[in-house]
């Protein structure tokens, strides 16, 4: 959901009338780009539509408003040829293999202008092309480039040139050690034995995509009438469509849009193409989706004020037509919502669901809050711990060996960077929090732990535990033990203990939890060693049972 | 008038429980017994020692307590129940019992209380009650205006009450519950819900990847969500790319709620359906006052032949009234991958003012139809953290797992 700044003064020059904060702000949120923030001037917006790189500048915004209130029906786009070429050279197959162009004169662009051009082609290269990787763009003066124009590669050293905004001369490989935009971008090439490169038929450098412009002819100002633009990536599709976003764009403001020939080794293609899209409506299929009754004349007139033009009618199906800068339309419902925007949501009275259903809780939700209860019966205050820790806290702090656990690959913070195996380090943890608070101090928590199991589905399994400890002067073995008592004969069912050995607790006052011969938990007095890595300064008895296994239990002897 | 006695509470305790003599005959049935293991069965056991031995039931050897000859009864202990009753025992037993401090005679007792006769008293005692001296002496009142010690109940933690009663509400509304698995495939988290490979969400910034994981299993329905990305299914023209399997196949934490609603459809839903799921989802988002890596989503579906885009809202506007507890909202256009139409609706809170409170769509064919479902199907969602921080009275999402005992101690549960 890309953040767009807007100004209102240009919105109303685009849109031709005055218009008060309140009536833009209703506009821009049925165009899905509702107002996020406003200062002074500068709207600050929200695009909803991540499929919508056409709405991410006030050209297309402005648009969308002019459907719905002055100028229904689809935008056409009038083509002329530029007579420019663009030569694609073998080797960029290797790198960053399809570009397209296009030139766009009769410009005068403002500074509100400049600053929609260059966030737009910001904003669609990095959430539309998958931040410069799939698709990159760059937008030149035309009347400082000397055509046909080579798409082609160079030696990472192999040439020299100014990249925007720099005084002095770099080589490619110093652009992405030294340019800002190389530090940020360079990773893109890291791969690249060859950089990718547009220059111009008298030898100047006019970029190195996806990483920077030249200072020289990749550098667009107030004064720029025409500008060369082209897209480059690994999708002709997609890249086309960012192409056409951006010349459409430019044409919003009066700018007159021309091809280009872009010759490939085995074709040539003429860009941008921005010939309509075809689509169907059913009109049953929208009245029955909307339970709206709506007749095809009134159902055109939803189409034209969502930008759609219409053919014709054949077999109850609406003949559409999609502008170029949209791919977004794949289906009659992508038509079907646009119509119902139109029509106004404010203007649909909602209806109640009749539907005969039986709600339920999930079967271990209902079992662990039976639990709950027992345990506040007995005096525990329930915690909420998240179930991503770090194995400091899991094993260092309790005496453990490391073990397997499913760890992430991309932790925001070391802190959460595994999921826990085990639940009563999440109980400890929190009774170390509390140590100011007055004993004793009795908790419990029911979640879920997550163990690698290369047998599953998805290589891990989720076990529902109840971990629960009694800290304080005096929080012996025998009280933890009749509170895991008193939980378990509650349910019916009974253990057995074994005395075990285990780090986290005091050799001697450590137990398995048994049922059934099978181990199911354990229960004990924390080991010193462990209570001063927490920095508790009370004895600590507690326990940790797999609940799922007692669940399982109780559903057998019902 | 023959003297009265009343059990002490020894006495009583044995008479519930047996004379400590009576339960080592009962555990010796079994076998010899050392000193140690008798001691962990029968309490008081110098006791039973002392008594076996007199009365020739017991002999300890070699460190052993035998037993010798189990009497019929033990008449101390049959005395000790007739004197609970209310009856006379014989003289000897008297004395063994009063000896033993068993029983008492009422008269010692009121000797005992006699001082306190017409006097102004604090404790009404046991004593007092069973020989009637309370009739003798006035307990003396209190300033019943002063409170005891504070005490805290144990109770739910905070946020978990609030979605305990969230998932009763639900429940009440006809909603049934859904899990599933914190570590997923991609698959069922994204390409199931028709969201491309490429889609910007499927990243390192806003997906979490698991280190050195395996690669998940695919379910059947895979072949039919491949058709539906790369060529489209039911009128729709795909996103047109090659959809990847491995990319499908690769591990992560949930990272939405919607996982759910997808296996529960492939794995065939009631129709009529209505289902919820309260699901722990992980992001890697800055973590700031509104964002958390691990968090709760509360969405759902509703699955039925007749559904239209007035549910759509009727749903909505349930939840506001139900659930969010406002009337006056407001439904604006919106954008979720895998709906449309999709709607977003906004309350205003008697307190709170004008805020997001949930949104909800109709699954794309291309979704729904992979997965074997043909009736239309919404899925909604509510934002009830925010209503949650706010009910809590707290400004960080993160204290809603709180780590603070003192006040959960202390806030309350209305």
């Amino acid at each position: 959901m890309p953040s767009v700044e807007i100004s209102h003064r240009d919105m109303e020059v685009l849109l031709g009338r005055r218009l008060s904060l309140d009536e833009l702000r209703k506009l821009l949120t049925i165009a899905k780009c509702p107002v996020e923030k406003v200062d002074g001037d500068t709207i600050k917006v929200e695009a909803k539509d991540t499929n919508r790189p056409d709405l991410w500048s006030s050209e297309g915004m402005a648009r969308e408003i002019r459907f719905r209130t002055t100028k229904p029906g689809l935008r056409v786009y009038e083509l002329a040829r530029s007579g420019i070429e663009v030569i694609v050279d073998k080797s960029v197959r290797e790198v960053r293999p399809f570009t397209a162009c296009s030139v766009v004169r009769n410009l005068k662009l403002d500074q509100a202008a400049l600053s929609q051009m260059i966030q737009l082609q910001e904003k669609v290269a990095s959430n539309y092309g998958g931040g410069r990787r799939d698709i990159a763009i760059g937008v030149y003066d035309l009347d400082k480039i000397k055509p046909p124009i080579r798409y082609t590669t160079v030696e990472p050293d192999g040439i020299k040139f100014v990249p925007l905004d720099f005084e002095k001369e770099l080589t490619p490989r110093d652009i992405l050690t030294k340019h800002p935009k190389g530090l940020e971008f360079g990773h893109l090439l890291a791969q690249a034995k060859r950089y990718p490169m547009f220059i111009d038929s008298s030898g100047e450098v006019m970029s190195i995509p996806p990483i920077i412009n030249s200072n020289f002819s990749g550098k667009v100002g107030e004064r720029t009438r025409k500008v060369f633009v082209e897209c480059s990536g690994f999708d002709l599709v997609r890249l086309s469509t960012a192409l056409n976003v951006v010349s459409a764009a430019l044409a919003e403001r009066g700018g007159r849009i021309s091809q280009v020939k872009v010759r490939y080794a085995d074709r040539t293609i003429l860009t941008p193409d921005l010939k309509p899209g075809k689509a169907e409506l059913d009109l049953s299929h929208f009245r029955g989706l909307s339970d709206l009754q709506i007749s095809s004349r009134e159902a055109r007139d939803l189409l034209r004020r969502s930008g759609y033009g219409i053919v014709g009618e054949k077999g109850g199906k609406l003949q559409v037509l999609y502008p170029a800068y949209r791919r977004d339309v794949m289906h009659e419902r992508d038509l079907m919502e646009d119509m119902l925007i139109s029509h106004g949501y404010d203007r649909i009275r909602p209806q109640p669901l009749r539907l005969p259903t039986v709600g339920a809780s999930s079967e271990i939700e209902e079992f662990s809050g039976l639990i709950s209860s027992l345990m506040i019966g007995l005096g525990f205050q329930q915690v909420l711990s998240y179930t991503l820790t770090n194995r400091h806290n899991l094993f260092s702090k309790f005496n453990l060996e490391d073990q397997p656990v499913i760890e992430l690959e991309n932790p925001v913070s070391s802190s959460w960077s595994i999921f826990r195996n085990w639940l009563l380090p999440c109980v400890v943890e929190f009774l170390s929090n509390n140590t100011h608070v007055d004993y004793p101090q009795r908790v419990f928590e029911i979640g879920d732990v997550v163990i690698p199991d290369e047998s599953r589905e998805t290589k891990a399994v989720d076990r529902r535990k109840l971990a629960c400890a009694i800290a304080g002067a005096v929080a012996g073995y025998q009280d933890i033990s009749s509170a895991l008592d008193a939980v378990l004969r509650s349910l019916g069912l009974q253990c057995g203990l074994r005395a075990c050995s285990h780090p986290s607790f005091i050799e001697g006052r450590v137990a398995e939890i048994l049922m059934d011969s099978g181990r199911i938990g354990v229960i004990g007095e924390i080991s010193p060693a462990v209570l001063e890595h927490w920095k508790i300064e009370v004895p600590i008895s507690a326990c940790e049972v797999d609940a799922g296994v007692l669940l399982e239990r109780v559903a057998g002897i019902r | 008038m023959p003297e009265r006695f009343r059990l002490t509470e020894e006495g009583k305790r044995y008479l519930k429980r047996g004379l400590p003599e009576h339960n080592l005959l009962s555990a010796l049935q079994a076998g010899p017994l050392t000193v140690g293991q008798a001691g962990r069965t029968v309490d008081n056991l110098n006791i039973a020692l002392q008594w076996g031995k007199k009365r020739g039931w017991i002999r300890i050897e070699g460190g052993a307590i035998h037993l010798v000859k189990t009497p019929d009864a033990i008449p101390e202990q049959e005395a000790l129940k007739s004197v609970s009753r209310g009856e006379a025992v014989s003289e000897e037993l008297t004395r063994i019992l009063v000896q033993r401090k068993l029983i008492v005679p009422e008269s010692a007792l009121l000797e005992e209380l006699q001082h306190l006769e017409g006097k102004a008293v604090t404790q009404l005692t046991p004593e007092m009650m069973s020989t009637g001296f309370w009739k003798k002496v006035k307990l003396k009142p209190y300033d019943v205006t002063v409170l005891g010690a504070r005490i805290y109940p144990a109770k739910l933690q905070p946020y978990n009450h609030f979605l305990s009663g969230l998932r009763r509400k639900l429940v009440e509304l006809g909603f049934r519950e859904m899990t599933g698995p914190t570590i997923e495939t991609e698959f069922w988290n994204y390409d199931a819900l028709y969201q491309p490979q490429a889609h910007p969400a499927r990243n390192w910034f806003s997906t979490f990847y698991l280190k050195g994981a395996s690669l998940g299993e695919l379910p059947n329905v895979a072949s039919e969500v491949k058709k539906a990305h790369e060529r489209g299914v039911s009128g729709s023209t795909g996103w047109g790319y090659r959809w990847n399997p491995a990319t499908a196949r690769r591990l992560m934490p949930r990272a939405q709620g919607t996982a759910l609603s997808a296996r529960t459809l492939a794995e065939g839903p009631l129709t009529p359906g209505k289902y919820f799921a309260i699901a722990r989802c992980y992001r890697p988002d800055v973590i700031d006052a509104l964002h958390a890596v691990e968090f709760n989503q509360v969405e759902g579906i509703v699955v039925d032949e007749s559904l239209t885009f007035k549910n759509l809202l009727g749903i909505l506007e349930m939840f506001a009234r139900e659930v969010a507890m406002v009337e006056e909202i407001e439904f604006i256009p919106d954008y979720y991958p895998f709906t449309e139409p999709s709607v977003q609706m906004s309350g205003k809170h008697p307190d709170m003012g004008w805020v997001e409170i949930g949104g909800a769509g109709i699954f794309r064919e291309e979704l729904t139809k992979p997965l074997g479902v043909q009736v239309p199907v919404i899925a909604w969602g509510l934002g009830v953290d925010r209503l949650a921080m706010f009910k809590l009275g707290l400004t960080d999402i993160r204290e809603l797992f709180s780590r603070d005992l003192d006040w959960m101690r202390k806030t309350t549960v209305i």
